[in-house]
């Protein structure tokens, strides 16, 4: 395998992880963007961490997102005195949105040999909809500038 | 609470992530409660019927991560 094919692999399993975590039954596309955040070593890495979203901010963000999509309809998270279960269920398939930005990721490069891990940050933030523009318009992060930022990396051959 | 009652964003993006919101919650209620529900004893069939899903979908759901927490499951009442 090559080294992008173990670094998507990677991607898949911590955002596996992360909806694990998250008690979600995918793993949906704001997931691969916390384990984009979480793999260091890489310029996607580099973007995010320079506009101050590391994991715990991206993570802080969907909290911010989830509570406040849920208020649009009358309902607090306060309400529900949740007991965590004791162990999640393991999420057991990907779901449509991180199929949606692999897809998108795979598109902006120009072939396999070309495929970094700045492009499926790409996929990932290349939507104007769903829980990702959300949760990063609520945390003051500009989406658009994020994307022309990751954009300027690929000119050099950064891994 | 009628369906005219429940709260409807002006903003269709706000209304559509609303229910996806509120499927993470209703999915995390439901770890939370199956789980609750075999510690009290119930049985799979019986916590099927009560969520108006198959035994087999719970159990798929729901088993394998009970067993690891170490939640003592009972097959039939």
């Amino acid at each position: 395998m090559s080294a992008i094919d173990h670094y998507i692999n990677a991607v898949i399993e911590r955002g596996a992880a992360e909806a694990q975590e998250d008690g979600s039954a995918a793993t949906e596309a704001h997931h691969l963007l916390l384990a984009i955040a979480a793999h260091e070593g890489t310029t996607a890495h580099r973007v995010l961490a320079t506009a101050g979203l590391g994991r715990q901010a991206i993570r802080a963000a969907l909290d911010r997102e989830f509570e406040h999509s849920l208020s649009t309809v009358g309902v607090t998270l306060a309400s529900f005195d949740l007991p965590k279960p004791s162990a999640a269920r393991t999420p057991s398939k990907v779901g449509a949105t991180a199929r949606l930005a692999l897809e998108r990721g795979f598109a902006a490069a120009t072939g396999k040999k070309d495929l970094r891990p700045v492009h499926l940050l790409l996929g990932v933030l290349d939507t104007e909809i769903g829980t990702v523009p959300r949760a990063l318009a609520l945390a003051g992060a500009d989406r658009v500038d994020l994307m022309a930022r990751a954009r300027e990396t690929l000119a050099g051959e950064s891994w | 609470m009628s369906a005219e009652d429940v709260p409807v964003p002006k903003d269709p993006a706000d209304a559509l992530a609303a229910v996806v919101a509120l499927r993470l919650l209703a999915d995390r209620l439901e770890d939370a409660a199956v789980e609750q529900a075999m510690r009290a004893g119930w049985s799979w069939p019986d916590v099927a019927e009560a969520l108006g899903v198959t035994r087999q979908a719970v159990h798929k759901r729901h088993a394998k991560r009970l067993i690891a927490a170490g939640v003592t499951l009972r097959r039939r009442r």
